[in-house]
């Protein structure tokens, strides 16, 4: 094999390396006569992402260099670590090199990597190669009901919510919205985690098709690299996914040039009888209690108009009031149709209607806020007897 | 003399060991540190820097000290103030004297006394016998990009020389892999290239990188090949005042097996 790309793809090329080392410590390369695949997988098996060069990728492209006869292209396996070295700084790649050729050298089995940079400086990787076998996750994105096309901005703003500690996230859809949430193992203790919510409006993706309500629950590390892959390449993303237990997969894709998945096992809910979001609810409840004022960070309300900043005042007084936190802000969002993308993109929502009827402690926490989501409730009304002071901090 | 602040980069660029052996002498300031009797590195402050230089020659000028301390001192007013600088230094035993003062405020000065020791003996590293084999002179910057693009985990760097294209060719080795960055003498960061004869030679990745704190503050390289293997790297560091001061690099290199 024996291949050359030009200065500003070479910076494509490294982004790619970047995202696919996140995921997994082994590069499988592949060439075939119209394209060349970098696959990967991690260490669990959880995760996989499969990019595919074009030929109108490269300068210079052709997949079996020494032998015409030998049908087959190139298959290795080569370690992930070498191939960053080669791509350390994809950043600032663009404006020193000039080119890149990627050869295969048969006799010492090795990977050559030829970076010509500017001021006519060679930088040559000799990459060991470490097997000789090619790797092919199975999962199918064409017949999927789920299909979300989202432009990469939202989506890493959203997750730019999330904690740092936070490893998994469960992304709840129905027709309507998209849900969310980081998940929270049922063995956590629940008063030392921080719970954060965001639902994202079906108007704000730029094609939304749910064909089966459905929870699922994957990874956030390797969620996060693909995001910042999209958003580095300027591209939507595209999410393709079936129930719980089906892997989700994202494709990044660049019509001519390259094409990007990333496969991404969903866990089950560990509990089958009750659906996770149930039982994520119960927690968020549950949680909500016990933490008091302890999780106002994730509030976030960029310019709301007057109207609506006034009704969210109102009602963190009366969740003070009953001792709740700040940050519950409650959906308003169905009155409010033409807000901005930044508006309705954070909203903390605490839906009554999600709370299994079953236990007692949660029919209290009803009938507390019953009144607060009636259509005659206003919040005025009980302005003039407060009932306890404000806190300090308002 | 007029400012403390680039005497003190070039000092902390030279920072790997605790101490320094300070050595005033007719021409200059020669601050010195050792690492392992493998590197030694030395600033080099030319008496044309100071406004006003006396060093008495009938006796040596010649004491350890703190290179830590000395910098903190240099640098009393903040990092973002100029200070001006008089140093004093009376007989062996007797601590050396800094008098600073703020540039931007007047009235405040600062007197700082450092305690000396005697000073250490110093590798003679220098070899009259062996020959110089080639020299080439290089941008600073460019030169520095290239040792921060290198693998870190290496160990061992080898340098090969010759009169042939590719003039220059740096060579690592890694776990399973092996890099090699070539550079031929007609690129832009080559600004001169004198080589008779093809020579390879081994340190280790650890000495050379020791020098990119001082590559960081200099404009110019200059790295010259005597025929024992012993690498001397000086770098020249441009003031606005077009005074020139200097780090010296002597560097040992690693023995075939």
């Amino acid at each position: 094999m024996k291949c050359l790309i030009p200065g500003p793809n070479v910076k494509v090329l490294g982004r790619t390396i970047h995202a696919l080392a996140r995921f997994g410590d082994e590069l499988y390369l592949e060439s075939s006569p119209e394209a060349i695949l970098l696959r990967t997988l991690n260490a669990s098996e959880s995760a996989y992402a499969m990019v595919k060069f074009n030929k109108v990728f490269f300068s210079y492209f052709n997949y079996n260099y020494f032998s015409a006869k030998d049908q087959e292209g190139l298959k290795c396996k080569i370690s992930m670590k070498s191939a960053l070295h080669a791509f350390k700084s994809p950043t600032h790649m663009d404006k020193q090199v000039e080119n890149l050729e990627i050869r295969l050298d048969a006799e010492s089995c090795k990977l050559i990597f030829i970076i010509k940079c500017k001021h006519g400086i060679v930088k040559t990787h000799f990459v060991s190669i470490l097997d000789c076998k090619a790797m092919q996750a199975v999962y199918t994105k064409d017949l999927v009901h789920n299909r979300i096309t989202s432009s990469q901005k939202i989506l890493s703003e959203a997750l730019g919510n999330f904690q740092s500690s936070d490893d998994q996230v469960n992304i709840e859809v129905n027709t309507e919205s998209l849900i969310l949430r980081n998940y929270v193992d049922s063995s956590m203790d629940l008063s030392k985690v921080i719970r954060t919510q965001i639902s994202i409006k079906s108007a704000e993706f730029d094609t939304y098709v749910i064909g089966r309500e459905t929870v699922i629950t994957f990874t956030i590390k390797e969620f996060r690299a693909l995001l910042a892959f999209a958003e580095a390449l300027n591209l939507p993303l595209q999410l393709h996914f079936e129930v719980t237990g089906k892997p989700v997969v994202f494709i990044v894709h660049n019509n001519t040039t390259f094409e990007a998945h990333f496969v991404l096992a969903t866990t089950k809910s560990d509990t089958p009888t009750q659906t996770s979001a149930s039982q994520n609810s119960t927690i968020t409840d549950r949680k909500r209690k016990e933490m008091g004022f302890n999780s106002n960070s994730v509030r976030k309300k960029p310019n709301l108009d007057v109207d609506v900043s006034k009704c969210l005042d109102e009602d963190s007084h009366l969740f003070d009031y009953i001792e709740m936190p700040i940050d519950i802000i409650n959906a308003q969002n169905n009155d409010c149709s033409n807000k901005d993308i930044s508006q309705s993109i954070i909203q903390e929502n605490v839906d009554c209607d999600n709370i299994p009827p079953s236990p007692t402690s949660k029919m209290k926490i009803k009938t507390i806020f019953k009144r607060c989501f009636e259509s005659t409730f206003d919040p005025r009304s009980i302005r003039g007897s407060v009932l306890a002071e404000n806190s300090d901090s308002e | 003399m007029d400012s403390g602040k680039t005497l003190c980069s070039l000092l902390k660029a030279i920072q790997f060991q605790e101490s320094a052996v300070f050595c005033a002498m007719q021409e200059g300031l020669k601050l010195t540190v050792e690492e392992g009797k493998c590197v030694q590195a030395s600033a080099y402050i030319p008496a044309d820097n100071f406004n006003e230089y006396h060093v008495r020659d009938d006796v040596d000028v010649l004491f350890k000290i703190s290179i830590a301390v000395l910098t903190e001192c240099l640098n009393i007013f903040g990092s973002a103030e100029e200070s001006s600088l008089k140093m004093y230094y009376r007989c062996e035993g007797s601590p050396l004297l800094l008098v600073l003062q703020a540039q931007s405020f007047s009235n405040v000065m600062t007197d700082c006394e450092i305690a000396t020791q005697t000073a250490d003996t110093l590798l003679e590293l220098r070899d009259e016998d062996a020959e110089e084999e080639s020299k080439l002179v290089l941008k600073a910057p460019a030169f520095l990009g290239l040792l921060a693009d290198l693998e870190r985990s290496c160990d061992i760097i080898e340098i090969n020389l010759s009169p042939e294209h590719p003039n220059l060719s740096i060579v690592t080795y890694g776990m399973q892999d092996r890099s090699c960055i070539e550079i031929p003498k007609s690129s832009d960061m080559v600004q001169s290239f004198t080589c008779e004869r093809a020579v390879t030679l081994k340190y280790q990745l650890y000495h050379i990188r020791l020098i990119m704190k001082a590559l960081a503050v200099s404009n110019k390289v200059v790295l010259r090949c005597s025929s024992n293997g012993l690498l001397l790297l000086q770098l020249k560091l441009e003031k606005e005042d077009q005074r020139q001061m200097f780090s010296e690099f002597y560097i040992v290199p690693l023995l075939d097996d």
